[in-house]
C-alpha cells in the first residue's frame, strides 16, 4: 500500500539493464572481433585527448584550474543525488492518523491508527481461524485508507475469514463516522506453520 | 476516483511486485560508485594522492583493456555484464506477479496468500476423504490447484467426492483468478493411520 513510484522503477531499471547489455555486449565483442577492440582503443585514446584538450581550454584560477574539471565533478554529484532521491522514493505513505475531524473553531478529533488496531485485536480475542491481528493507517494522493493484516490459522478458509473482516470493517465504520479505503490482506507466515491446526468444530 | 477503481488498483498493487529492493539495490550502487569518481575528481584537482585511482588512470586502464586482457577475459566479463543487464531488463518488463490473489468482496480489497488458500484446500479434501493431517498436500499456483492425497493403507479414497469438495471449496471464496482443481491419490497408502 507503499506510495512507491512503480513506474519510475520499472523505467530506471529498464534503462540500466538496457545500458548494461550493450555494455556487456561490446566488452564480449572486444574479446571476440579485433577488429572491435581497435576500434575500442582509438576510441578510447580519441576520448582521453579530448578531455585534455577540454580541460585546458577553459582555464580556471586557483585550484580547480578548469571549468570542465568544475563540470565534470558537478555532472557527477547532481547524478548522485538523483540515485539518491529515487532510492528515497521507495516505500512511503504510512501514516500514525488515520482521520482528523475539525470541528468548527470547537477544536479537532484525530483518531490514530493504534486505537483501531486495539479494537480489532479485542474484537478477535478467543478467534480460532485468526492468530493475529494487525491494522495500520497509509497516506496517498487519493486520500488515507487502512491495511487490516489477519495472520490465518492453518487451514482456515479465506472466506470465512474474509467475512470476519467484513464484520471487523462495518465495526470501524461506524467507529469512525464514515467508510474509509480498507484493505484486507490474509496471510500465512511462520505463526501459521507452527501452531496447531484447529481440530474438531 | 470511485470506489470498485481504488479497490481494483489497491488490489493490483498488492497482488504485485513494486520492484523496491531491484531499485534500492541499482540505486545504491550507483550513487557510490558516482561518488567515488566525483571524490577521485577532486583529489586529482588538488594534487592529492587517488584512493584507487585518478581519472587519467582510469582513462588509461579503461582503453588498454582490450590490449592487456585475453580475449577469453573480455569475454566472460562481457558476458557477466550483460547477464546483469538481462536481470534489470526482466525486473522492468515481466509482469511480478505475487503468490497472493483477490477475493470478491463487496466493502473492500480482500487479498488472500496462495498458501493461505493451500491450506484451507487441503484441510476440505481431508475432512471429505477422512484422513489425518500430512496425508493430503495441496500446491497453489497460476491457475491450477494440485491437490496430492495419500490415503491410509487398505482404504480406497473417493477421487471424485474429494474433487467435487475442493472444488466446492475452491468456488465458495469466489476468486477473481479462477483456478481448477486437479486431485491425484497416491499408489502407496499411509500405513497405520
Amino acid at each position: 500500500m507503499s506510495n512507491t513510484n512503480r513506474a519510475l522503477n520499472r523505467l530506471l531499471l529498464g534503462l540500466a539493464g538496457l545500458l548494461l547489455v550493450v555494455a556487456g555486449a561490446v566488452t564480449a565483442a572486444a574479446g571476440l572481433m579485433p577488429g572491435v577492440a581497435s576500434g575500442w582503443e582509438t576510441a578510447g585514446t580519441a576520448l582521453t585527448e579530448h578531455a585534455r584538450a577540454a580541460v585546458a581550454a577553459a582555464p580556471l584560477p586557483g585550484p580547480a584550474r578548469s571549468w570542465w574539471a568544475v563540470a565534470y565533478v558537478a555532472g557527477l554529484l547532481l547524478a548522485a543525488g538523483l540515485c539518491v532521491a529515487w532510492l528515497a522514493s521507495q516505500g512511503g505513505g504510512r501514516t500514525p492518523r488515520l482521520a482528523r475531524e475539525e470541528d468548527s473553531g470547537q477544536g479537532a478529533t484525530a483518531v490514530d491508527a493504534g486505537l483501531v488496531d486495539a479494537a480489532v485485536a479485542q474484537a478477535l480475542e478467543g478467534n480460532l481461524l485468526v492468530l493475529g491481528s494487525a491494522v495500520t493507517a497509509w497516506e496517498s494522493r487519493h486520500g488515507t485508507g487502512l491495511r487490516l493484516r489477519l495472520q490465518a490459522r492453518k487451514g482456515a478458509s479465506p472466506r470465512e475469514l474474509a467475512d470476519t473482516a467484513e464484520d471487523l470493517i462495518r465495526g470501524v465504520d461506524a467507529l469512525l463516522g464514515r467508510p474509509v479505503p480498507v484493505l484486507v490482506r490474509i496471510t500465512g507466515g511462520a505463526k501459521s506453520r507452527v501452531a496447531a491446526p484447529e481440530r474438531a468444530r | 476516483m470511485n470506489q470498485e477503481r481504488s479497490i481494483r488498483r489497491v488490489v493490483r498493487r498488492e497482488t504485485h511486485s513494486s520492484r523496491a529492493a531491484a531499485s534500492i539495490l541499482t540505486a545504491a550502487l550507483l550513487a557510490a560508485g558516482l561518488l567515488w569518481l566525483a571524490v577521485e575528481a577532486v583529489l586529482a584537482l588538488l594534487r592529492e594522492s587517488p584512493l584507487l585511482a585518478s581519472p587519467g588512470q582510469l582513462g588509461r586502464w579503461l582503453t588498454g583493456l582490450p590490449a592487456n586482457t585475453v580475449p577469453a577475459g573480455l569475454v566472460a566479463a562481457g558476458a557477466g555484464l550483460a547477464m546483469l543487464g538481462l536481470f534489470l531488463l526482466g525486473a522492468a518488463l515481466l509482469g511480478g506477479r505475487r503468490p497472493r490473489r483477490s477475493l470478491r468482496s463487496g466493502r473492500s480489497a480482500v487479498v488472500v496468500d496462495d498458501a493461505v488458500i493451500a491450506a484451507a484446500v487441503s484441510r476440505r479434501a481431508r475432512l471429505a476423504a477422512g484422513l489425518t493431517p500430512g496425508q493430503v498436500t495441496t500446491t497453489v499456483s497460476g491457475r491450477s490447484v494440485r491437490v496430492q492425497v495419500r490415503p491410509t493403507s487398505g482404504v480406497p479414497v473417493d477421487r471424485d467426492a474429494v474433487h467435487g469438495a475442493v472444488d466446492r471449496e475452491l468456488h465458495s471464496y469466489e476468486l477473481d483468478r479462477p483456478a481448477t482443481p486437479t486431485v491425484h491419490v497416491l499408489k502407496e497408502g499411509a500405513v497405520g493411520q
